[in-house]
């Protein structure tokens, strides 16, 4: 796939899985979003302002930077206690995954819908354990705060590094790489999806699409 | 990219320039898409589809051979239901007479059924129902296709309009070399590809051939069961192009196959760990595509059947002669294709060498066949030559029953007979021949140098570049075949395919899983007798056959001189390269180190030279050696010395160009020709402004082949050096040839029995129950090098009790008796080193190092 991916692994107790996830899919985001666009004649616009915002975390050791949006906090929220759920629900040490993936779409002609390409993908794989006692929940708050600071400080240098990015949009086509549907913030264009234990297996529905593109494309 | 799009940037802008205390204070130009390449989703199809359309010359023409191939697949259909159906075939014999008021004459008119009657047949045969809804949903799928296709490529027709400034009238003249150049140049602007800057030709070509890559890898493995031995046939080849159809599904795109997407292998073949549940997996898949095929095997068969007949017959009737004529096999392409070489550059190759291979062929006519030949063409002649004349006097004669038809087929009759008469002009050279051909396909196993003559040559050769007539015939029987060889070859296969896959598989940023012989590593997968003595670290299962590595990368080298490849390989060039001028100016042939052979005291490149005289043309006319040698001399070392790295082709054109005059002067005063080349050469140089990148291209062919027959002259002369390996590592096949021991006798070269033999030219593949079962692979090269081992050890379990006795037997007393001492000593130096450990061990062991390892 002609798209970076990035993996971060942690590896957390139960309680504490809601938290490190927003704190690192916040950290991401909030490189990757900007102030709104008002465009004016020729193509020009002029960028607005985006606040930020100190959050301290209850279970870990730890405090994040976020954009200050609570629309954007309530999406992410949303999908991060609908991982957390699923992973509750498969028993005790579950294993799963969470992905933000920055696409782009592009426009296609009439028999296509629009594709979306994704140019980004950050997988953080989330290993749940139970711990035993009250001694030990305690090293693991900080130990998974130290650890999380580490993942912050990892997802900073690949942002930092001149790669890929979509070009800046005119004001048609701010849409195709801009989510600005928020009133607030507007990021690149992501979406965040969840995959709960390790199978391997591709839904049926992904493994039928491949199909009938393998047949059509031989 | 030269601006970067990053929130730090806008931020720093904002310091630099912004007065304090305004709104909108600060102003930015949107970049807008100006381009819709930016950033393409699927790489692989898309260079592919940029590849396609610039083999297809345009949109245009693709298109419109996409439409007549729709409409002649209707037309196929539609006649055959037509004449099986809709002709009243008394009429047309005139078995029955029409009854016309107007005229006599029967009319192709009234040969048709009325429609109703024709209709009513064809609803009433089962067969021909089936017939139709089968093709029905096959054009059906086909039109799909066809639709989905036109989209597509309309897109990369504005991707050659726009992006690369190409016009489609233009781009049937343009070279690939520059479309890919222009491909190159606008990764930098439009950032195609997201991973990296800027692109590399070997990324692009990574793309377009990744599975091609594996599939070349694995014949050159001997991985896939394509070669058998019959009963009755002996060995044979049967690769059509179901069976590639059936493989490629299988591995690459099908349903539950190796790969996940076009890029990139699935992650549980990547791991050691449950390779074995993997390959039973694989079976099993292998299997129920194997009876998928069995179960459509009479749709296939009948599919075939119908488009032989209506491609071939026409062909067929028109030039009796082409079912006579040879064609490069399939799995000749696949075992002659470099890694990474494109589909227009490997046909090309062949197709240069198309003409030496024939003429190489027809020297083996069977002397049997050419008397009753001739004799039959006679008879048949003189019965033609009367029925000609009689028609001439009267036209009447033709409608004599049968008098035409039977001139039809005496013509056909004559024309087959002519095939098996050899041209009377022609001079037996085989050597020469293949030398020549050589020089264009690049490949051949070992034995054959020095012993192009024999029969057994020959019919190997033949595997490669078999008769049309054959190939036809296999694809029609290909729908049978094919079931057979998946369930029970193919099956037994699968835990080596597993291991190949997950041992041969490297990620490359930015163009994703590819096989690890396409990155033409030397030290990953050189052999050591091909001239990557010591740079090599390759295990004899990590060792491409044949020199594929080092042949591969001088290739893709000369073709792409843009490409940078990493540092020590490009050292590995440079130093072959050097080499190669070396022995060209190198005048005194006998103080240079690298001529190692005893008898002739002429220099490598002038000897590997003087067998072709021309790359060129092919000339038979010398028969004396000394005028020979001379002329090799001269002739050679005036292309070689051009062959400067800077401006070699344009160099090259001009002494070529002299080597063509040169030999055309026969076997008289051959001393003159040297000068004669090079007041050519130099002469040539002024129309330097006028080459275009076509015509150095073209040159990069010679000089691959110049350099493919230095490489083989070498590995000739090193492979004298270390037989032992050779015949330890393919006793089984050295066997094969000691069997015969009446073509020894007749072998006047010492050395041709030793040959090494080629691991793509063994005999039959190794029996499944020498699969190791044993889990200790789960490292890479641990459980590679199992691989490779049964096959000698069953080989030689099977042929002699004891292993030991058969080795003393086959290596060492052949190598002793037939390679003289002397030379032995000598070549030691030039020897691999690390063979001499090999030596000793075996000595101590008794036993070869391998099979050694093995038990």
């Amino acid at each position: 796939m002609n798209c970076r991916s990035e993996v971060l692994e942690v590896t957390v107790e139960a309680r504490q899985v809601e938290e490190a996830m927003l704190a690192l899919l916040h950290t991401i985001l909030l490189h990757r979003s900007t102030g709104k666009f008002h465009y004016k004649k020729e193509g020009t616009y002029s960028i607005g302002t985006v606040g930020t915002q100190d959050i301290d975390c209850d279970f870990i050791d730890f405090t994040f930077v976020r954009v200050s949006s609570e629309e954007l906090d309530r999406v992410i929220r949303k999908a991060v206690s609908e991982f957390k759920d699923a992973l509750g629900n498969t028993g005790s040490d579950g294993m799963g995954q969470i992905s933000l993936e920055f696409y782009q779409k592009k426009k296609s002609r009439w028999p296509f819908s629009d594709e979306c390409i994704p140019w980004e993908m950050w997988s953080i794989k989330v290993n749940v354990v139970n711990l035993a006692n009250e001694q030990e929940r305690q090293i693991c708050r900080e130990k998974v705060g130290e650890k999380l600071g580490e993942k912050v400080i990892n997802v900073v240098e690949v942002i930092n590094r001149h790669e890929y990015l979509p070009k800046m949009p005119t004001q048609s086509e701010v849409d195709n790489v801009f989510d600005t549907s928020l009133k607030d913030v507007q990021p690149y264009l992501y979406k965040i999806t969840y995959q709960i234990t390790d199978s391997l297996g591709t839904s049926v529905s992904t493994t039928m699409r491949r199909l009938i593109k393998d047949t059509l494309a031989l | 990219m030269a601006h970067i799009d990053t929130e730090y940037q806008r931020l720093e802008a904002s310091y630099s320039d912004s007065p304090p205390g305004e709104e909108n204070l600060l102003m930015h130009v949107a970049e807008g898409a100006k381009s819709q390449w930016h950033h393409i989703e699927n790489l692989d199809l898309f260079f592919q589809r940029v590849y396609n359309l610039h083999q297809k010359n345009g949109f245009t023409c693709m298109l419109m051979g996409e439409i007549f191939e729709l409409i002649q697949l209707l037309f196929v259909v539609g006649f055959t239901v037509f004449l099986a159906n809709c002709v009243d075939y008394d009429v047309l014999f005139a078995n029955k007479f029409v009854n016309h008021t107007d005229s006599s004459k029967v009319t192709l008119p009234d040969a048709f059924l009325p429609t109703d009657v024709c209709s009513a047949r064809i609803r009433h045969n089962g067969f021909v129902i089936f017939v139709l809804i089968i093709s029905g949903v096959f054009w059906l799928h086909r039109f799909v296709k066809f639709i989905y296709n036109v989209c597509c490529y309309w897109e990369i027709r504005s991707f050659y309009i726009n992006a690369l400034k190409m016009t489609m009238s233009e781009l049937p003249y343009a070279t690939w070399q520059e479309v890919q150049a222009r491909i190159v140049e606008i990764q930098k602007e439009h950032q195609i590809c997201i991973h990296k800057k800027e692109l590399t030709e070997l990324d692009i070509y990574h793309r377009i051939l990744r599975f091609k890559n594996y599939m070349v890898a694995m014949v050159n493995k001997s991985l896939l069961p394509v070669r058998f031995r019959l009963p009755v046939l002996g060995e044979c080849v049967f690769y059509t192009r179901g069976l590639k159809y059936n493989f490629e599904l299988i591995f690459f795109w099908g349903p539950g196959s190796l790969f996940e997407n076009e890029w990139s292998l699935k992650p549980e073949y990547k791991r050691g760990g449950n390779r074995l549940e993997l390959a039973d997996r694989l079976a099993s898949r292998i299997l129920w595509i194997g009876i998928a095929n069995l179960l459509l095997c009479p749709v296939i068969l009948l599919w075939q059947i119908l488009n032989a007949f209506f491609s071939y017959t026409e062909v067929i009737k028109r030039e009796p002669g082409s079912l006579g004529a040879r064609c490069w096999s399939l799995y000749g392409r696949c075992y002659l294709r470099h890694f990474n070489e494109l589909d227009h550059e490997l046909m090309s190759r062949l197709s240069k060498g198309y003409k030496a291979a024939s003429k190489y062929m027809n020297c083996f006519l069977s002397p049997v066949l050419t008397v009753v030949a001739k004799n039959v063409a006679f008879f048949a002649g003189s019965l033609l030559a009367v029925l000609i004349a009689l028609t001439i006097y009267d036209e009447d004669v033709l409608a004599v029953e049968h008098v035409l038809s039977s001139i039809t087929l005496l013509g056909v009759c004559i024309t087959v007979c002519r095939s098996f008469i050899p041209d009377k002009h022609m001079v037996f050279c085989p050597e020469q021949l293949l030398r020549v051909i050589l020089a264009h396909i690049h490949y051949m196993p070992d034995h054959w140098q020095g012993n192009a003559h024999r029969y057994e040559t020959r019919d190997q050769f033949s595997q490669l570049f078999q008769y049309k007539a054959v190939f036809i015939l296999e694809e029609l029987l290909s729908p049978v075949v094919t079931p057979i060889i998946l369930i029970f070859c193919l099956r037994r296969k699968s835990l080596e395919i597993i291991d190949f896959f997950r041992n041969f598989t490297v990620e490359v940023i930015g163009v994703g899983d590819t096989c690890s012989f396409a990155q033409m590593d030397i030290r990953q997968h050189g052999h050591p007798a091909w001239m990557s003595e010591g740079k090599t670290e390759a295990s004899i299962y990590q060792q491409a056959e044949d020199g594929k590595t080092e042949l591969s990368l001088m290739h893709f080298a000369i073709t792409n001189p843009h490409w940078q490849p990493p540092l020590e390989t490009t050292h590995f060039i440079s130093q072959l390269k050097e080499r190669v001028h070396r022995e060209a100016t190198g005048a005194s042939a006998d103080t240079h180190p690298l001529s190692l052979s005893e008898s002739e005291p002429r220099s490598l490149v002038a000897n590997l030279l003087a067998g072709p005289p021309t790359l060129g043309s092919v000339h038979f006319g010398r028969e004396s050696l000394t005028n020979h040698a001379a002329a090799g001399m001269s002739d050679g070392a005036s292309a070689l010395r051009s062959l400067s790295p800077v401006s070699s082709s344009l160099h090259l054109r001009g002494s070529l160009s002299a080597v063509h005059r040169a030999s055309g002067l026969t076997s008289r005063a051959m001393a003159g020709s040297g000068t004669d080349a090079r007041t050519v050469s130099s002469g040539s140089s002024a129309w330097e402004g006028q080459l275009t990148s076509l015509v150095l291209s073209e040159y990069a062919s010679t000089e691959m082949s110049i350099h493919a027959l230095y490489m083989h002259e070498l590995h000739k002369q090193q492979s004298r050096a270390d037989l032992s390996r050779h015949t330890w590592h393919r006793q089984e096949s050295d066997e094969s040839s000691d069997s015969i021991p009446d073509e020894v006798r007749s072998e006047p070269n010492t050395h041709s029995r030793n040959f090494p033999r080629s691991h793509t030219f063994p005999t039959t593949a190794p029996s499944p129950s020498a699969i190791p079962t044993s889990a200790s692979a789960t490292s890479g090269t641990s459980s590679g090098q199992e691989r490779v081992k049964p096959q000698s050890s069953t080989g030689q379990r099977r042929h002699s009790g004891p292993t030991t006795d058969h080795f003393s037997a086959g290596g060492n007393v052949t190598r002793s008796a037939r390679v003289p001492m002397g030379g032995w000593a000598e070549d030691g130096q030039a020897a691999p080193k690390h063979h001499e450990p090999l030596l000793e061990e075996s000595s101590e062991d008794e036993m070869p190092p391998h099979i050694h390892k093995v038990i």
